[in-house]
Formats: structure tokens, sequence, C-alpha cells
């Protein structure tokens, strides 16, 4: 039914983080003070108005949230200190499991012994292909002739290429039909007719602010969104390379510090080792407004991304130095780690912001193009009222 | 004829008066005037070397008469007639000139300024040699106290005298003490049962020997003053007469019917309560819808028939803490129930109200905002005969919404006993717009009415809750006592009087009089005024077609003098 008020959607959004509902008086001093907000996208007090009336639709329809980059000049103002910023955030998980049409989403915010439970499985499945695969009969073809480590013999990296391929065909076709089902939402649902032509026009912007996060930018702290834009570069490139060039990626061959695939390498490595440790930190320190409060689902994310990236620098370093057993053990923790990282965050957990995010403000725009086209419409109506009078 | 001597003081009231009237000036030109034995100019007339000068110059010169030229009366005229009175002289041998507030105040231009201040001074000089000496009245007090009304106010005020040692009568008009705290289950703030303290507060009073109750019984007439009224009491059997020195009117008010607001369907929806109905279900220990189901869904509106113009203007006052009180009770019946409440401002005033506000925002409870005068929720009946559902627009979201629930509960507004208008005529007082007894001065004293000896307690007033009604109503009792222990009061001295030879009997007067202090002497066919209940407004000297009333102090000499007082200066100056 539209817009049926609803009490129980309270006690839901308690499992994803949202603390004290009550709290907020809606005085509008966090709206007031959020540089991100504007004319037309008012947040973060009226989202905090409809979840505390648990108005699911409207909610559901909201793109706020993914405006909302979690600067927490909000939380600072706030007069009641009803985290306001903390909201936002509990919103976008709640969102991320109103995306997610398998429900998986939801069971991993609203228990933890399933997100646990959900990471032991899909390793345990990686160890056991991994013992499968690497049943090589011949042990001596592990090594190179030069003595050197074999990691396309003891794992050809077909195989894993393979793997890799099925996984991103799934992770994409999932993330890809959480998007679709975003767009129903926010703009289907909520009765908003989009030029088709804008639908062009305005595309440039997803791809501008997936590259830039320059929205990001515009939030007063400048070496937060540093971190921020650095750590998704990494994750970008690496992600790039490790699914859909692994063969060029994954070589025996090791070539000079300068080679294009070891110089990227590093950055990338770089950026997601120093950004990760950068979050962890914050978190445990809980001084920043937007890293005061974490849900256990914050920790998991940045906790597997920093052991990915630690696995794979020990693969590596092992790997350069000859070390090959070695390298062949932390290589399959590492895969034991990265699957599922990739498999549980990309389509349900933290990191599809990386995608709803840009989507939003495309999405946004389309809904602004829209409101103008009709905006336009009606002064035309008006004025053609006049003249008929006049 | 005795000689007059006058002394005139024009004061400066700082720079107030003398930047813009040259009071030098004035006292020059009224020092020419006949009889002016002497005139001065002073900083500040109303202080005490101001006040000292006037009583040595009375002495010194033998003063009979005195003008003070400077702010309004309303102030000081109490001031300087004291002065007078010191000095031996009749407080009443004064006059004073009004030469800030209509004169420096309002005027810019200085020369006609100091000429209209001489004129009002002159006016002043020529109007004084025609006042008499009057003298101070004093009437006795009958001791005993009339009290209209037992519910906490009256008992409470009634218990406060009766403490004392003085005789209450208590006039109830139903059959049992206690008024509207007795409908109540628990109150607010602090949820403790209206039962309880409204039952040892009607067995003090009834048990008291000096408190006469009268259920079941109506006044019919009031007459007399303050200090000797007396009045017809009656119930079912019998007619009786009272006699008491002050009266006490602390009759309530009522629940306002909200079956007229066509958006609630009150009466016509089942399972659509008002205040009052949810409060007897709370007095009988059981929510219940009309098919006798615990309902799952509760909404509560607030402000149903208040603070909107096409019912009551006011807030009602108690409703929002009510409200509050609601969902406690329903929280801690039926803590599975969903309670919405739709209110239109979160009023919690009061000691521990807020307190209150915060407590109950942590139940399962959801506020909701709507706008109480341009757009009530409208409830509508469900196919399924067992919810209802509410709809309106959400102010904090801006969202249209609605709400199915199960029972919904008006906080119907509170407005005055039909019969106030009766009352405030039997009494002499009178009521506002809104049918509430209105006070004597809305800040100063909000106790005591125009009609001296007639007090005003509790809601009868205006709506308020339990501590303020009682706070009231014992400053009313302590009111009473001060001039039950004086024994005397002092009445008014400047009244009317009719002229029995002139008098034609056409009673013009009586029926203007705003104090019914003029009635009808049958035997001599002319009005009389009582001068006791006459405060003086003049009404009737203005009304009476054969010119036989006088008002004293303001007699036509009086005032014809002071007129040509005023054109003779403005002609002298021109
Ligand atoms: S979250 Fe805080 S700052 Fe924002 S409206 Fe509510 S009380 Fe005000
Ligand atoms: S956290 Fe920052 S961006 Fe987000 S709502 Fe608050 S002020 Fe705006
Ligand atoms: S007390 Fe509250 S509910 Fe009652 S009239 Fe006033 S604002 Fe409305
Ligand atoms: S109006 Fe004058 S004439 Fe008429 S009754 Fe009164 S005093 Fe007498
Ligand atoms: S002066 Fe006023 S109060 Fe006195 S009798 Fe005349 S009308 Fe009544």
């Amino acid at each position: 039914m539209e817009n049926l008020v609803n009490p129980k959607l309270r006690d839901e959004l308690k499992k994803f983080g949202v603390q004290d509902w009550e709290g907020c008086y809606h005085c509008g001093q966090c709206t007031a003070n959020c540089p991100l907000t504007e004319q037309g996208q008012l947040f973060p007090r009226k989202d905090i108005r409809s979840m505390q009336m648990g108005l699911k639709k409207t909610l559901a329809g909201s793109l706020e949230p993914w405006l909302c980059y979690y600067c927490g000049d909000c939380s600072k103002e706030c007069p009641r200190n009803a985290n306001p910023g903390e909201m936002m955030m509990a919103l976008r998980r709640y969102l991320t499991s109103v995306y997610d049409w398998t429900g998986i989403s939801k069971l991993i915010y609203n228990s933890k012994i399933a997100e646990f439970a959900l990471i032991f499985i899909i390793a345990a499945l990686v160890l056991i292909l991994s013992i499968i695969y690497s049943q090589v009969p011949d042990r001596s073809l592990w090594i190179t002739p030069e003595g050197g480590v074999a990691i396309n013999q003891f794992f050809p990296v077909e195989y894993v290429h393979f793997g890799d391929m099925v996984m991103f065909v799934l992770l994409a076709g999932l993330l890809i039909s959480n998007i679709v089902n975003m767009y129903f939402k926010v703009i289907v649902n909520q009765g908003i007719k989009v030029h088709f032509i804008n639908y062009f026009t305005e595309f440039w912007a997803l791809i501008w602010n997936f590259i830039s996060q320059k929205k990001f930018s515009k939030c007063d702290s400048k070496p937060y969104w540093y971190v921020h834009l650095f750590l998704v570069t990494a994750y970008v490139t690496l992600f790039v390379m490790v699914v859909a060039f692994l063969t060029w990626f994954q070589t025996d061959t090791i070539y000079a510090w300068y080679h294009p695939q070891r110089i990227l390498g590093y950055y990338a490595t770089l950026g997601l080792f120093a950004g990760t440790l950068y979050f962890i930190y914050q978190r445990s320190r809980k001084t920043k407004e937007n890293s005061k409060h974490s849900h256990y689902t914050d920790w998991t994310f940045i906790v597997l991304l920093f052991l990915s990236t630690l696995s794979g620098i020990l693969v590596h370093v092992f790997r350069i130095n000859g070390m090959a057993l070695a390298t062949y053990y932390i290589y399959i923790a590492h895969l034991m780690i990265l699957t599922p990282m990739l498999m549980i965050e990309v389509p349900f957990s933290k990191w599809s912001h990386l995608a709803y995010r840009p989507f939003a403000i495309y999405f946004a725009r389309l809904k602004k193009a829209a409101e103008n086209k009709q905006k336009e419409a009606n002064m035309e109506a008006t004025y053609k009222l006049k003249e008929s009078i006049a | 004829m005795e000689e007059y001597r006058i002394g005139v003081y024009i004061c400066w009231c700082g720079t107030n008066i003398a930047m813009m009237v040259d009071v030098e000036a004035v006292v020059e030109e009224i020092k020419k005037l006949p009889n002016v034995t002497i005139a001065k100019d002073y900083k500040y007339m109303c202080s005490d070397p101001g006040q000292d000068l006037i009583v040595k110059d009375i002495k010194e010169h033998h003063l009979n008469r005195i003008v003070v030229a400077a702010c309004s009366p309303r102030m000081h005229e109490p001031t300087f007639r004291k002065a007078l009175e010191n000095a031996g002289l009749n407080p009443y041998f004064f006059e004073m000139a009004n030469i800030r507030e209509q004169v420096s105040w309002v005027h810019t231009d200085r020369i006609e300024a100091t000429r209209k201040a001489k004129g009002l001074v002159a006016g002043a000089v020529k109007r004084v040699v025609h006042h008499k000496a009057l003298n101070k009245r004093y009437v006795d007090i009958h001791p005993a106290t009339l009290i209209i009304g037992a519910g906490v106010a009256g008992m409470s005020a009634a218990l406060e005298i009766a403490d004392s040692g003085q005789k209450v009568h208590l006039v109830e008009q139903c059959n049992q003490l206690g008024g509207m705290v007795r409908k109540v289950d628990l109150n607010y703030p602090y949820l403790n049962s209206s039962r309880q303290t409204i039952s040892q507060l009607i067995k003090n009073t009834e048990e008291h020997p000096d408190i006469q109750i009268y259920t079941e019984s109506k006044i019919d007439k009031i007459s007399g003053y303050i200090g000797n009224f007396r009045a017809l009491l009656s119930n079912h059997q019998e007619q009786r007469e009272l006699e008491f020195g002050n009266i006490l009117i602390a009759t309530g008010l009522k629940s306002f019917d909200p079956s007229i607001i066509e958006n609630y369907g009150y009466k016509r929806i089942p399972n659509v309560i008002t205040s009052a109905d949810f409060e007897k279900m709370l007095y009988s220990g059981l929510i219940h819808c009309e098919n006798g189901k615990e309902p799952g869904n509760i909404a509560i509106i607030h402000c149903v028939g208040s603070r909107n113009e096409n019912y009551h203007p006011y807030c009602s006052r108690t409703c929002c803490m009510t409200a509050l009180k609601y969902i406690n009770q329903i929280s801690s019946a039926a803590p599975e129930c969903n309670i919405y409440d739709i209110y239109a401002d979160m009023r919690a005033i009061g000691k521990d109200c807020e307190e209150l506000y915060a407590s109950t925002s942590k139940k399962n409870v959801m506020f909701l905002m709507f706008d109480q005068q341009h757009d009530l929720p409208v409830i509508k009946q469900n196919g399924n005969g067992k919810t209802v559902s509410i709809e309106f627009t959400e102010l904090l979201s801006g969202e249209s919404i609605h709400i199915q629930a199960n029972m919904v509960v008006l906080m119907t507004a509170v407005e005055s006993q039909a019969n106030n208008k009766e009352i405030a005529h039997l009494a002499g007082i009178s009521t506002d717009k809104n049918g509430f007894f209105i006070e004597k001065h809305p800040k100063l004293d909000p106790v005591a009415t125009t009609t001296e000896g007639v007090y005003i307690a509790g809601t009868c007033q205006s709506p308020k809750d339990i501590p303020d009604s009682i706070v009231q109503a014992k400053a009313a009792a302590a009111r009473i006592l001060a001039t039950i222990a004086k024994g005397k009061v002092q009445v008014e001295v400047t009244t009317a009087q009719v002229n029995e030879d002139i008098c034609c009997g056409c009673q013009c007067c009586a029926s203007v009089c705003p104090y019914s202090a003029i009635s009808y002497n049958e035997d001599k066919k002319v009005s009389e005024v009582n001068e006791i209940l006459c405060k003086g407004c003049g009404t009737c000297a203005s009304a009476c077609p054969s010119g036989a009333i006088v008002s004293k102090h303001f007699t036509d000499n009086q005032i014809l003098s002071q007129i040509t007082g005023v054109l003779e200066m403005q002609i002298e100056t021109a």
C-alpha cells in the first residue's frame, strides 16, 4: 500500500546500525551543515524522518543516502547527538539489502553468523578446487628448469582465469540486476518520467563521478578524500588486472621492476595496503565521526581486503625469491580470502557502493532533468492558459 | 465663601517632560492665574523630596488646593493624594494635569507643546476649586464565603478557608464532589492515581465542620456587595438564603463534543472515541474495541476542537500530556500495541512534563505531526469493519501518509460551561469571547475580578492542569482570608448619586450600569444608587435624560470649569 506508516521498520533498521531513531527532533541543523545537500536533494534530516515513520517506499526510492559521503559534519553539529551521519550510513546498508533481490544481502547484514558461514563455505570450496587442480602427477614440473617458481604449472593460469571469468559473469550479473532493481525502485516506481535522450546526455556524469569521486572532494576533509581515491583506483586497477587480464598479470617470467606489469601491481598493492591500514586505524581510534561507529560488516570488508592484499604481497615476495612451496601455499590462501571477499562484498555488501554511488548520481540527474521538463511543461501550460484568457 | 489658596507643581519628569515643554514658562504663566498662591517646577515630583515639597508648602503657605502637572494619574494620583493626607488636607482637593502622555511624548513642536501644557494646567487650576472633600468609606465583612463548584479548585480553596476557622458554603450542581478529576484514572506526569488524590480531598471536605456542602443545588440570585452578599440557593426540595462576604467561582469546564468535526466521524465510525471515553475504559481496567478485542494499533489525535478557528481558538492545555499518559498506560497494558500519536505541537508545559515526553518517546510510539489549523486528518472506515484508516499530510516529512488503526482516541478540547454567562450575570462579572470568566488583570491580578469580593479559580478562568488550578484556588483563599482578617474593606468614594427630586423613574440608568449598582425604589418611584456597588464609572450620569445623576468628583460644574480653563488659556496664549 502507498505510503503506509510502518512502525516495525524501525526495529528492522536497528540491525543495519540505526542506534537511536527517536533522538532526532527535526531542527534541521544537519541539513543546514551538510556540504553536499542541495535544493531538490535535501538530506540527511528528511531521510531520518522517513526512517522514523517507516515509509518503506519513500526510503526505497531515496537516492540521498548515496549522495552522502559521510564527512560527519552533520553529526558534529547535531544538538541531540542523533548521529545523522551514521543514520545515513545505516540507510546505505539497508538500501543495499533492498536492491538485492536474492535476499543474501539482508542475511549478511542481519546475522554475523550467516556472514562468517558464507565466507567459510566459499573459502572451503576454493580450497577443495585448489587441491583437485593442483594434483599434477609429476611434482618436478612445479619448478622451472631454471629452478624458479612455476606457478603456471602448479596452478595453470587458464584454469584460474576460467574460474575468474565465471565469477566475473556471476558478480556482474548480480550487480547489474541489483542496479536494475535500484532503477525500478528510484525511478519507475516513483512515477518519474525520464525523457529518452537524457539517458545518454547524463551518462557522462556516471563515468566522471566513478573515476574522480568528485562529489567526495566537496567535503571538508581533504586527506580522507585522497586516501579514499587512492584506495579506489588501486582496487579498480587490481580488479581489472586480476579478473580481465590474469594471463598477462600472472606469468612465470619475472620481468624487470619497471615493466608495466610490475609498476601497476606495485601501485595497486601500495594503494590497497596503505588505504586499508588507514581505515583500520581510523575505525579502531574512533575519533572521526565517520569511523566512530562500525557495523560488523564494515570490519569484515576492511579486514578481508587487507588480508587479500597482504597474502598477495607474500605471493609476490616468495615468487621472486624462488620459494616455490611457500608461494603455492600462500597462493591458495590468497584465493581463499580473495574469492569470498569478492563474492560477498561486490554484489551484497559494502563494496557495492562503488557501483551504487555513481549510479545514484546518474539517477539523480535523470530525476532532475525529468523535474525540469515537468516544470517547463507546467509553465508553458500556464502561459497558454493566460494567453487564451487574454 | 472660603478663600482658595492653590499650589501648582510642574514636573520635569527628568527630561521626559522638560525636553518638549518649557516648564519654567508654564510656571510663569500659571502664577498669573487667580487663586494661585504658589507655582513651582521640580525635577521629579513623585520622588520623596517632591512629595515633601508639597507637604511643606501646604503647611507654610496654608494651601487648600493642589494641582500637579506631571504624568498620567493612573500611576501617581494615589501618591500625591497621600501627600495631601499627610499634610492634613482632604485627598480629593487635588487635581492632576497630564503633560507627559498627552503632551511631551506625543508632540514635536516645543512652542505648541508648551502652549498646550499651559492650557491643561489652567484647566486643572480652574477645576480644583470646585472639588469637594470626600471621605473614605468602609464596609464590614461577613466572615462566611460562598464557593460555587466543588472540583479540585473549589475544594482546595474551601479547605484552606475553613482550616483557618471561617465558614464556607460549598455549592455543587452534581450529586457528588470532585468535578472533572473524579473521572480521571491516572494523572500526569507521575502517573499516580487521581482517584486516590481526589478521594482524600473529598473526604477532608465532607468531614470539615466549617464547610457546609450543598449538592445538586444551584444559585438563583446573588445580591449585595463585597462583605455583604446574599444568595438564593435552591435544590429539588427547597430554596434557602445564604449570607456571606466573599464569593469564589470555581465552576470548571466541560468537554467539547467532536461529532461536529466532519473529518473525524465521531459517533458515525465505530472505535473512534473521545479522551473521556478512553479514560472510562482505563478506569475500568480494560482497553478494548467495540468487538471486545484488544486493539493492535491505536491512533491518538491531538487538538480535537482546539487551536482551530472553526472550533476553539485556544489551546486546551492538558491534552498533550494526557496523550503521553495514555501512551504509557497503553504500552504497559498492551506492550505489543503500536501507538501513533498525531500531534500539532507537543506542549509539555509544567514541572517534569518535558521529562515525561522524553521518556515516552522511547515507548512503542510513533509521533506524527499534522496541521491542526488547515489540514485535519480524515478518518475512514475500512471495508473489513475492523480497522479505520487515517489519512493526512505529515508535516515533518511533507509526505501524504495513511495509518491503519483499530482504535482512534480524539484528544477533545475543553470548553467553558454552558451556564457561565448566567453565573457571570449573577455575580456581576464578565466572560471572554470563549465563555471563560475574565480576571481583573491578566498578569497582575489573575485571581480577582472587576467586582470586589468576587474571585475566580481553576479552569473556569482558562483551561489548566491540577496544580495550576490549586495554586489559583489557594491564592483566592488567601485573598479572601485577608479581607476577612481586616474585618472591613474600603469602597469607592467617587460614586454616582441620584437627585430624587429630578429623577423621573425611567430607569435608563439601571439598564446601562455595568455593575448592577442601580435599583428602583417602588415606593418613591425613583432610582437609587447602591454606593457600595457603584464604581463611579459615570455611565449612568451621561445616560440620564433628566440630568438627575451626579457623579461625585466629576460633576458638571467641575468638568465645565476645566474646559473653560483650558479654552481661556488657549485664547490668552494664541
Ligand atoms: S539529526 Fe540532529 S541536527 Fe539533524 S534534524 Fe535531527 S536533531 Fe537536528
Ligand atoms: S555525513 Fe556529511 S555528506 Fe553525509 S549527510 Fe552528513 S554532512 Fe552530509
Ligand atoms: S494541550 Fe496539546 S493537544 Fe491540547 S490543545 Fe494544546 S496543543 Fe492541542
Ligand atoms: S436615568 Fe435618571 S431619571 Fe431615569 S431613573 Fe435613572 S436617575 Fe432617574
Ligand atoms: S457611576 Fe457607573 S457604576 Fe456607578 S451607578 Fe452609575 S453606571 Fe453604575
